[in-house]
């Protein structure tokens, strides 16, 4: 009895030892992917910054609007330090997910794939976004100058109709492009495009019946004035 | 293309290989008016020139109302005529032309200066004046003031300078012309239009040079660069007194937002280009002039104040986001001040005006925002000062309206070192 409980205590050491032997060199590739992840991205980072230095990025992103879009937003830190901060992040994350997938648990089994799947989605919508936000405010700016040279007194509130007209439609864009509610993006869409020319027709309609109400009453009053 | 133009020529005028004058006319459906340049152009050149040999060549950029057949009846054999399509492809060749189409009102007005260049350069000729087909006041001494001056007294370009009311050409007055005077030491009056006469050699640079007519320079009119460039690139520049200035309305007439982009943005265009020409320190000399001394008008109908008060005050209201970026803070403090002032009380002064286009200038060339956009927001500030200048002068004659713009070229070379300053160390 005594033997049989030994030998099971020993086969089930032994196991478990085997499992951390093969366990411990993958939790090892895990940290190294980690480490490198950290020294990758911060290099990145700082190779990216310095790029954007010397291409004078923040110029162009305060003449483009895109600063003071998102200073207006609540966003205070420059346009470049929040491009390397992405770029960190981004490489940071690629090989935190390899470390991952380096477990091989069955829970986390084709993570990197299905992760490396949504990457392209996920670009495409930031620069949906960027490009969105840069045209929102240089619309949004054509319209505010060209409105207040014609001395049209709703400058501003057109000028922001518009922008934010860019916006919302760049907003959709983006959550399209990244699988979001798609089908409740389209249906808003359609509910806002359809009220506005149901909108529009109501408004031609009641503008066409008071035109014709108004000459009906002309015509009956000379009708009264003749007699 | 050059060769296309000279072909041109040659079918049409097999003898002319080399000439005295070249008389060029661009147009575009001035059937209504042609005629009548025509005749003064041919009287002025019997008057003067009478023993010259001249080519008249008529740069047509697609008339559907008869004109080049107008031009051929009225000159008939009494000198030489040809009429050319212009070089290039015409105003769909460019992105840009619609700018420039708007401000002349003529597509394809470059490509028909360019291939009067390039016409002087081949056929030799002495001088060539340009002369506008729509203008109703030509008279037949425009010949002698635009050509004398070039075969006589050395004169690379003649300018053209017309009697106006005293409140007419403000832009010009309040910020083109003190600006280039400024910058480049010559006292021009930057006046547009109806006539220009030129040099071989001014006209040969002017082709050869491509800045010219390529890339951003495409998108500003050949009017509103024409004197700067000649005074920028040192050509012996003179003035021609042309009398009034009547002319046909321009089918595109420019509204005064687009002369402004088109005029400064001109401007501030070739700063950068001639840096090197203006960043030296220079006093300015008056240009020769040629013509009967002409005297400035009283406007015939009122000027309406008050509209330009409300345009300026509206700006103060939304464009302050856009200036703030613009103007040094200084500027932007005094801009926002006169906001306080009432209409009647309201000035905006001098050194405050040249500061606020000394800062445009500088915010351009940093492309501190879209150019189009920084030079449309100018437009309130312009009405400002416009408005102000009225208001000062309106009690005094055309002399104190004169005297005022004297005041304002002098306090624009005062505040140079100011430009220079931010230009360098922004």
């Amino acid at each position: 009895m005594s033997e049989m409980w030994q030998e099971a205590m020993i086969a089930a050491f032994r196991e478990m030892m085997n499992r951390a032997v093969l366990f411990l060199p993958k939790l090892m590739a895990m940290v190294t992917f980690l480490l490198v992840g950290l020294a990758v991205g911060w290099l990145v980072k700082l190779l990216l910054m310095h790029i954007l230095k010397v291409v004078r990025f923040e110029v162009f992103c305060e003449r483009m609007g895109l600063t003071s879009a998102l200073a207006k937003g609540g966003v205070k830190q420059r346009m470049s330090d929040l491009i390397g901060r992405f770029s960190f992040w981004v490489v940071f994350l690629f090989f935190a997910f390899m470390g991952v997938d380096a477990l091989d648990l069955p829970a986390t089994a084709n993570l990197m794939s299905a992760i490396l799947g949504f990457l392209p989605h996920v670009i495409a919508a930031i620069l949906v976004g960027l490009l969105g936000i840069l045209l929102a405010n240089f619309s949004g700016e054509a319209v505010l100058i060209a409105a207040v040279n014609a001395q049209i007194q709703g400058a501003r509130f057109m000028a922001n109709m518009v922008r934010w007209g860019v916006i919302i439609f760049t907003g959709a864009m983006v959550l399209t492009q990244l699988g979001i509610a798609k089908e409740i993006v389209v249906a808003a869409f359609s509910i806002i495009f359809w009220g506005n020319r149901v909108g529009h027709g109501h408004c031609g309609g009641l503008r066409r019946a008071h035109d014709r109400q108004r000459s009906a009453r002309a015509a009956t009053a000379s009708r009264k004035g003749r007699r | 293309m050059e060769d296309a133009v000279w072909k041109a020529v040659q079918e049409q005028c097999p003898d002319a290989h080399q000439v005295d004058l070249l008389i060029a006319l661009p147009s575009f459906n001035h059937a209504s008016t042609i005629g009548s340049v025509l005749k003064a152009i041919l009287a002025g050149l019997n008057a003067s020139f009478a023993n010259a040999s001249i080519l008249i060549v008529n740069a047509d950029v697609g008339s559907q109302d008869g004109t080049p057949d107008i031009v051929k009846q009225t000159v008939g054999d009494l000198v030489p005529v040809a009429v050319i399509q212009p070089l290039g492809e015409g105003s769909s060749a460019s992105p840009f032309a619609l700018n420039r189409l708007s401000y002349s009102g003529m597509p394809g007005r470059e490509e028909a200066f360019r291939s009067f260049f390039v016409l002087t350069q081949r056929l030799q000729a002495k001088a060539c004046a340009v002369i506008d087909a729509n203008m109703r006041s030509v008279t037949a001494e425009w010949m002698s003031l635009l050509v004398k001056p070039v075969l006589e007294s050395g004169a690379d370009y003649v300018a053209p300078v017309f009697r106006r009311p005293r409140y007419e050409g403000s832009l010009t007055n309040n910020l083109i012309a003190p600006l280039t005077r400024s910058l480049y030491g010559k006292r021009v009056g930057c006046q547009v239009g109806g006539g220009y006469g030129f040099s071989p050699k001014m006209a040969s640079t002017l082709f050869q040079k491509k800045f010219l007519w390529e890339g951003e320079a495409a998108r500003f009119a050949i009017d509103s660069w024409l004197t700067t460039v000649a005074v920028a690139e040192g050509f012996q520049v003179w003035q021609a007194r042309l009398g009034a200035k009547v002319q046909d309305n321009k089918a595109g007439a420019a509204d005064v937002a687009t002369s402004l982009v088109q005029a400064v943005g001109a401007s501030y265009h070739y700063m950068e280009h001639y840096q090197d020409v203006w960043e030296k320190p220079t006093a300015s000399s008056a240009v020769p002039e040629i013509g009967k001394p002409m005297e400035t008008e009283v406007e015939s109908t009122p000027i309406h104040v008050e509209r330009m008060m409300k345009g300026f005050r509206q700006g103060l209201r939304d464009l302050l986001p856009i200036w703030e970026v613009i103007l040094a803070p200084e500027t932007l403090a005094g801009v926002l001040a006169l906001g306080l002032k009432d209409d009647d009380d309201f000035r905006f002064p001098l050194a405050l005006w040249v500061q606020t286009v000394y800062d445009f200038a500088v915010a351009y060339h940093e492309k501190v925002i879209h150019r189009e956009h920084l030079l449309r927001s100018l437009m309130p500030l312009y009405l400002g000062r416009t408005s102000s200048v009225v208001l000062e002068t309106r009690g005094g004659g055309p002399e104190m309206v004169q005297h005022t713009v004297e005041q304002g070229c002098q306090t624009f070379e005062a505040m140079k070192p100011y430009l220079v300053d931010r230009w360098r160390f922004q």
